[in-house]
């Protein structure tokens, strides 16, 4: 393996992989990672969770969002290699002991997905939305979920969805 | 995925930052959020052979100096700026202005010091270098420039869309420079250069490490970001307008007013200034500084839209932006 010192000219790196511990869902994971490999990437082909989407991968869709630390992050704009000992919550996550969350039970009875491939990530901005804002006027909602795209256009379902897990006052349309 | 290796060195400190990127020389770019920067190394517009993540750096809380005047760090994240109390209260153009970049996702990346940085836009550049026409651009070290054939100047039109800086231009803060040797600041318009090619002034081991924004005392402000879809994209023109009235409550005592994404680099509108101070600010005045803005500006048209309609889309903001700042000044002033 080649010796890196300061008189190493830098053309000559080898990018090496590196070990780093991921708490994803409650659960601890060491993955070794190259510098250029994004958390979308290590989260699907390392962990095999291939709950969270990567489809633009530039930041324009939202589709592989998940929570860092609890904050809604692109997980294909993050280096895996910079969440090193940092708690992740991808869309497996969201239910416990194998019963939905409240947003996702939302999604379904409003009809809220089409093709379903933007709603992992809706649903945890969605989640990281009702964290700190329990009660979102439609407006909020529109500004929270602007980063998430779905192709489908079903944003009206979307939201009602939102007003729904939120408890105001929409019923489901779908039993 | 980017297609690439590269190296990561993780920076403790801004300081640490700054003298790693002085030793690893021009192969090494700062990442900070990476919004930004990750796309562009997709698209391999850049291609680096070390990153130095700053994301390890905290940042502290904006805090107000003795003169009043309150200081950010770079590295602070955009969400928690748009966010903090303070600066709500005491820079509202300033809190509008970050409220309006990307996503709440790309917010929560982004740092106020990368949105600073970011690299200059155009539908052909920021693009993989496959799905190009045939030949690399000026700024891709070719020898075209394919958006603007009749462009024989060796240079690139691209254009710069940084939400945040034409803020910054129109509340007069300065940048705190971080490099090998020490710190320097300079004003938010010199931070850029006017050449679409190299469009930052500082130097490759520099970093911006904070910024300075003077107490606002009895102003008005206005801010437009105008875009097609209302979230998510780069604006067509963004708008910041800073404006102080006299005693009377009529007359223009300073006004300073700042737009992005119409040229290379975030313009201050010097005759636009020069005709509103003094002057007493009716409607009439607003309308005709809005239209001489046009001559100013000149935009290149950018994201497919013709420079006819960014001009025409400049006259009307411009207009309902001032008679916004003038409006709460007027407010602010009773």
């Amino acid at each position: 393996m080649l010796e890196v010192n300061e008189s190493t000219p830098v053309a000559a790196r080898r990018s090496q992989s590196r070990l780093i511990s991921l708490c994803i869902n409650g659960e601890w994971r060491e993955v070794a990672v190259k510098p250029r490999l994004t958390l979308a990437e290590v989260i699907r082909d390392s962990i095999g969770l291939t709950g969270t989407k990567a489809s633009c991968e530039s930041g324009t869709c939202g589709a592989c969002t998940i929570l860092l630390d609890g904050r809604p992050v692109l997980a294909c704009l993050t280096l895996a290699i910079e969440c090193d000992g940092r708690q992740i919550q991808t869309v497996e996550g969201l239910a416990e002991g194998g019963k939905l969350s409240a947003v996702q039970e939302a999604f379904l009875d409003q009809g809220a997905v089409q093709c379903g491939f933007c709603t992992p990530g809706m649903l945890m901005s969605v989640t990281a939305l009702l964290r700190e804002n329990p009660k979102p006027g439609r407006e909020q909602i529109n500004k929270a979920l602007e980063g998430n795209l779905c192709r489908c256009t079903g944003y009206n379902a979307i939201v009602d969805a939102v007003l729904q897990a939120s408890g105001q006052g929409v019923k489901p349309v779908m039993e | 995925m980017i297609l690439f290796d590269f190296d990561y060195e993780r920076a403790a400190t801004l300081r640490d930052a700054a003298a790693l990127l002085a030793r690893l020389g021009d192969d090494a770019r700062a990442l900070a959020g990476g919004t930004d920067l990750l796309p562009n190394m997709r698209s391999e517009l850049v291609r680096p052979g070390v990153l130095v993540g700053l994301s390890g750096i905290e940042p502290g809380p904006p805090g107000l100096e003795a003169d009043g005047a309150l200081r950010i760090d770079a590295v602070m994240r955009l969400a928690s700026l748009a966010q903090s109390a303070l600066v709500r209260e005491k820079l509202p153009l300033l809190a509008e202005s970050v409220h309006a970049v990307g996503s709440r996702q790309i917010r929560e990346m982004g740092t106020l010091g990368g949105n600073l940085c970011q690299e200059t836009r155009c539908l052909y550049l920021n693009q993989k270098h496959d799905y190009q026409f045939a030949a690399p651009c000026f700024k891709r070290g070719g020898d075209c420039c394919y958006p603007f054939p009749r462009n024989d100047r060796q240079t690139c039109w691209s254009v710069h869309m940084s939400d945040v800086a034409p803020a910054l231009m129109a509340l007069d803060a300065e940048i705190e420079i971080l490099g090998p040797g020490g710190t320097r600041r300079i004003g938010a318009a010199d931070l850029y250069t006017g050449s679409g090619l190299k469009p930052l002034s500082i130097r490759g081991a520099e970093l911006v490490s904070a910024v300075i924004v003077p107490a606002q005392q009895r102003t008005g402000w206005g801010f437009h970001k105008s875009t097609v879809r209302g979230g998510l994209e780069f604006g067509m023109a963004v708008i910041a307008v800073s404006l102080q009235l006299a005693q009377d409550r009529t007359t223009c005592a300073a006004v300073r007013v700042a737009v992005s994404a119409v040229r290379e680099r975030p313009l201050r509108l010097a005759s636009v200034e020069r005709m509103l101070t003094g002057a007493p600010l009716d409607g009439q005045r607003l309308a005709q500084a809005a239209t001489e803005a046009g001559k100013e500006i000149n935009p290149l048209p950018h994201h497919g839209f013709s420079r006819r309609h960014l001009l025409d889309n400049i006259r009307v903001y411009l207009r309902r932006t001032l008679e916004q700042a003038v409006e709460r000044a007027r407010s602010g002033c009773a």
